[in-house]
C-alpha cells in the first residue's frame, strides 16, 4: 500500500495515500471536532470546524477535505487555529436555540460538547434568533412517519441530505432557500418516508432530527448501560447497541429503550433499518408469554415448568415420537438448532418456515434490506438441516401434505421471534381446528392465535434476553448478547429444547450454553467463523463512561478524547467526588 | 407505509410552516420545449443528466411564467432526479419564481456597490411608485418588484434588472420614469445602459 508521511502536532504520522488530514489526525490519536464529516458519507466541507493549520498553505484548511501529502506539517492546536475554530463556533451558535435542557440530543450532542470544549465562552450576538416554524415546542414539526424535525436547531451540515442521496438512494431531503434562510425540508413537506429514516437521527449532530420512538423517552444519563448485540430482524444481522434505562418506570416499564447501529464494515457499516430499530416493543409488551400453559378439560392453565414438561412427555408418548413433526422458525439460534438436531432424528422430521417479505426500497439503495426475515437460515444449513426446495422462499408443502393425510399427530412449533416470524400459520390453525393435528405444542415468546390454539405452550426468550449466536446470510457467526432478563418464567430456548429432548428419548450431553457452542465449534469448525464459537465472549452491559464507545464509532473519537480534559460533570460517581467549583471558571464580567 | 403499529403518524404533531410553492395547474412540457430539453440533456454525459436542471427550469418558467410544484414534478421526471433536488435549485436562485409574477419583473440589486450608491432609496421609491412592497405584484399584474443580490454590473451601480435586461445607474428620482416607460413602451423603453451625464 502506498503511504504518505506527514507531521501532525510535531508527531510523524504515516497513513495510506488518499486519507484525509482529519482521518490521519484521528488515526494518530489526536482530535479535531467535526460535524459535516461522516465516515460513511462523502466529504462536504461545509461546517468548517475541523480547520487546521497546514504549513505553506496560505489559509487554514478544513482537514476533512484536504488529502494527506508527504511532508505536510499540520497543527491542530495553535492559537491561530483555536481562535478561528472559536469563531466558527460562534457563527454556528448564532441562531442555535439554547434549549439543551429540553432537547432530545442534550447530553449526547456533538454541538453541545464541542461548543463547550472549543467554542467561545460567550456569544456577542444580541439580536433575536432566526425562527423557522415557531418558538419552543412549535418548532418540532412532522418529518414523516418516524421522525420529527426542528429547523431552528439545524446547523446545515447536510449529513441528512447526503445520507438520503448516497445511502438511501432516494434524495427526499433538500436544502431549500439560501444563506441564513437555508432549511432542511422535503418536497411539499411530505416528510421522509424510507426504511432507513432512523439513521437520520444518528447522523444529525444536533437535535434537529429526532425519532418519534425515542423522543422524550429518555436522556443519555438515564441509560447508564448499553450492550453490544445484533439485530435478528432479517438475514442481514446488523450489529447494534441496545440501550437500557436505569429507571424503567419512567419509560412505561420498558428497560430496553433504544437500539442504535454499531459499526461493522462487512455487514451494516454505520447503518440499520427502521424495522430493526423501531420494532422492538414486542419484547417488553403485555403480549409476552410468562408461564408454561397446559390445556386440560378446564381450559389452558398456567402450570409450573416441571408439570408442563411432564405433559410434553405424555403428549409425545401418546402420539408416538415418529408421528411428531417439528416446525422451526428461522429465528432459532445456533444453540437451539444444535440441541434440536440431537433429537431431530427421533421425530417425524424438522421443517423450517419463515417470512419472506420484500422491502420497498429505491432501486439504487446502498443499504438493501433482505427479504428473508430470518436471522439464522445459513446457520441451520451449516448445522446440516434441510431448509426446503429454495433458500429464499419458505416451503412447508411437505409438512402440509403430511398433515393433510393425518400422518402428523403432534406438531411442535418453535418460534422465538416476533409476530409472523414463522410465516403463515393459518393452515396450522385450520388443521388443529379440524383435528388433523391432535396435539399442538408451541414454544414461543408472544401470545398469538397459535398459542391460543395450542395444547401446551412453552415460553421462550426474545433475542435480547439470551446469549445466543446466529449465522447471517453472508456467513458471519455473531453473538446476540443478553441485554435484559426474560419476563416471568420464560426460559432460554435451548434449555427448553434440551428438556423436550428427554421426552423424545434423547439425552443432551451439554449442560451449559457454552458447552453447546463448544460442541458446535468442534462439529462445524471447518466452516469459517464457527471455530470462534468455542470461546465466544458476549457483550455485557457497559457503564456510561464507555457507552458511546460501545456505540456509533462516528462518536467514538469524541468520547475517547472529549472528556479527558473536562471535569467529570456528566457521569458522577465514576470519577470520584465532583470538583464542582472548577466546572466553569467564573470570571468577572 | 407503516412499519410500526405503535406510532400514530402525524396525529397531534405540529406541521411545518414553510411556505410552499404554488401547486399550479397540471404541467406538461410542450413538445417543442421537450425537444429543446432533450437537446440540452444530450450535451451532458448520460449519467450527468441532472446537469440540465437549470435549463429545464428556465424552459418551464418560460412556458408557464413561474415554476409551480407541478412544474417541479415535471422537471424532476424529465431530468430523472427527485423533486426535492429540483425544489432545492428553484428555491436557491432568485431568477426562479415559485408563484405567479407580473409581466415585468423589476429586480433591484442590494449588494455592496449598489447599496452604497443608494439602492435602498431606489427600492423605496419604486415601492412608492408601484404601490407595492418588495416581493409583491401589482394588482393589474404588470409589475413585480424584488430585491436581489449582485447582478454583476457593479461599475454601473445601482443597477436594476428588468426582465432579462440590465437598467443601470438608476437614481431614486428615475423610478417614475422607469415605470412609466415600461407601462407605455414596454421593453422598447430600455435603451441599454442608462448613464447620466455626471457619471460618464
Amino acid at each position: 500500500m502506498e503511504t504518505v508521511t506527514l507531521t501532525i502536532d510535531g508527531q510523524s504520522v504515516t497513513v495510506p495515500k488518499g486519507k484525509s488530514v482529519l482521518e490521519a489526525i484521528h488515526a494518530s490519536g489526536g482530535h479535531v471536532p467535526y460535524y459535516c464529516y461522516h465516515p460513511g458519507l462523502q466529504v462536504d466541507g461545509s461546517c468548517r470546524v475541523c480547520i487546521v493549520k497546514i504549513e505553506k498553505m496560505p489559509k487554514l484548511q478544513t482537514s476533512c477535505s484536504t488529502a494527506c501529502a508527504d511532508g505536510m506539517v499540520v497543527t491542530t492546536n495553535s492559537p491561530e487555529v483555536e481562535a478561528a475554530r472559536a469563531s466558527v463556533f460562534e457563527f454556528l451558535l448564532v441562531n442555535h436555540p439554547l434549549d439543551c435542557p429540553v432537547c432530545d440530543k442534550g447530553g449526547e450532542c456533538p454541538l453541545q460538547d464541542y461548543a463547550y470544549s472549543y467554542g467561545p465562552e460567550r456569544s456577542r450576538m444580541e439580536f433575536p434568533r432566526r425562527v423557522f416554524d415557531g418558538e419552543g415546542v412549535k418548532a418540532d414539526v412532522d418529518f414523516g412517519p418516524t421522525l420529527m424535525l426542528n429547523r431552528n436547531r439545524c446547523i446545515m451540515c447536510t449529513r441528512c441530505e447526503r445520507f438520503m442521496k448516497e445511502v438511501d438512494g432516494d434524495a427526499q431531503i433538500g436544502v431549500f432557500q439560501r444563506g441564513v434562510h437555508s432549511e432542511i425540508a422535503t418536497f411539499e413537506e411530505k416528510g421522509v418516508v424510507s426504511l432507513l429514516s432512523g439513521n437520520l437521527m444518528d447522523v444529525c449532530p444536533v437535535g434537529a432530527i429526532t425519532t418519534r420512538d425515542y423522543r422524550f423517552k429518555s436522556r443519555p444519563w438515564d441509560n447508564p448501560m448499553a450492550v453490544d448485540t445484533i439485530c435478528t430482524g432479517c438475514e442481514k444481522g446488523c450489529n447494534t447497541t441496545a440501550w437500557i434505562k436505569a429507571k424503567p418506570e419512567w419509560a412505561k416499564g420498558a428497560r430496553l429503550v433504544r437500539l442504535t447501529p454499531r459499526f461493522n464494515e462487512d455487514i451494516n457499516q454505520y447503518w440499520m433499518c427502521d424495522i430493526g430499530r423501531f420494532d422492538y416493543h414486542w419484547v417488553e409488551s403485555d403480549r409476552r408469554l410468562l408461564q408454561p400453559h397446559v390445556r386440560s378439560s378446564r381450559g389452558s392453565d398456567a402450570t409450573p415448568w416441571d408439570e408442563a414438561l411432564v405433559a410434553v412427555k405424555a403428549a409425545v408418548d401418546a402420539a408416538g415420537a415418529s408421528h411428531a413433526r417439528v416446525l422451526v422458525s428461522g429465528h432459532a439460534s445456533l444453540e437451539e438448532l444444535y440441541v434440536l438436531k440431537q433429537f431431530a432424528g427421533l421425530t417425524g422430521g424438522v421443517t423450517f418456515s419463515w417470512r419472506h417479505r420484500p422491502k420497498p426500497q429505491p432501486a439504487n439503495t446502498q443499504f438493501p434490506i433482505p427479504a428473508v426475515d430470518a436471522p439464522n437460515l445459513r446457520g441451520a444449513k451449516d448445522l446440516g438441516f434441510k431448509l426446503g426446495a429454495t433458500d429464499s422462499a419458505t416451503d412447508v408443502s411437505g409438512l402440509r401434505a403430511a398433515v393433510d393425510t393425518g400422518a402428523v399427530k403432534l406438531l411442535y412449533v418453535i418460534d422465538p421471534g416476533p409476530d409472523g416470524s414463522v410465516g403463515d400459520t393459518e393452515w396450522i390453525l385450520a388443521a388443529k381446528q379440524s383435528g388433523k393435528i391432535a396435539t399442538l405444542i408451541v414454544q414461543g415468546v408472544l401470545k398469538s392465535a397459535l398459542t391460543e390454539a395450542a395444547d401446551i405452550v412453552l415460553p421462550g426468550c426474545a433475542f435480547v434476553e439470551k446469549d445466543v449466536t446466529f449465522t447471517n446470510a453472508t456467513g458471519h457467526v455473531q453473538p446476540a448478547s443478553r441485554v435484559i432478563t426474560p419476563p416471568g418464567d420464560a426460559a432460554e430456548d435451548w434449555q427448553i429444547l434440551s428438556k423436550v429432548a428427554v421426552a423424545f428419548g434423547a439425552t443432551v450431553a451439554q449442560t451449559t450454553a457454552a458447552a453447546v457452542r463448544q460442541a458446535i465449534a468442534s462439529e462445524c469448525g471447518s466452516t469459517p467463523g464457527y471455530s470462534a464459537l468455542a470461546d465466544l465472549a458476549f457483550s455485557r452491559p457497559v457503564s456510561a463512561r464507555q457507552y458511546m464507545q460501545a456505540s456509533n464509532p462516528m462518536e467514538r473519537g469524541k468520547w475517547d478524547t472529549m472528556f479527558q480534559d473536562l471535569p467529570p460533570i456528566k457521569f458522577g460517581d465514576d470519577f470520584g467526588p465532583l470538583p464542582r467549583a472548577d466546572v466553569i471558571p467564573l470570571k468577572p464580567v | 407505509m407503516s412499519f410500526h403499529p405503535l406510532m400514530d403518524y402525524g396525529k397531534g404533531m405540529h406541521q411545518s410552516q414553510r411556505a410552499l410553492a404554488d401547486e399550479g395547474p397540471a404541467f406538461v412540457f410542450t413538445a417543442e420545449n421537450l425537444a429543446t430539453l432533450e437537446d440540452i440533456c444530450s450535451r451532458y454525459p448520460a449519467e450527468r443528466r441532472k446537469s440540465a436542471v437549470i435549463a429545464a427550469l428556465y424552459l418551464a418558467q418560460r412556458q408557464q411564467g413561474y415554476i409551480s410544484r407541478n412544474a417541479m414534478k415535471a422537471v424532476a421526471a424529465a431530468i430523472r432526479i427527485s423533486t426535492a433536488e429540483v425544489e432545492d435549485v428553484v428555491s436557491f436562485y432568485t431568477m426562479f419564481y415559485q408563484r405567479p409574477v407580473g409581466k415585468n419583473i423589476i429586480q433591484v440589486c442590494r449588494t455592496l456597490s449598489c447599496a452604497l450608491n443608494g439602492a435602498e432609496r431606489l427600492t423605496d421609491e419604486l415601492q412608492k411608485v408601484l404601490g407595492i412592497s418588495t416581493g409583491e405584484t401589482t394588482a393589474d399584474g404588470a409589475f413585480s418588484l424584488f430585491e436581489v443580490e449582485c447582478l454583476g454590473a457593479c461599475d454601473r451601480a445601482p443597477v436594476v434588472g428588468v426582465n432579462d435586461d440590465w437598467h443601470e445607474c438608476q437614481r431614486p428620482e428615475d423610478a417614475q420614469k422607469l415605470v412609466d416607460g415600461l407601462r407605455t413602451k414596454g421593453a422598447a423603453s430600455l435603451t441599454g445602459c442608462h448613464l447620466h451625464k455626471e457619471h460618464s
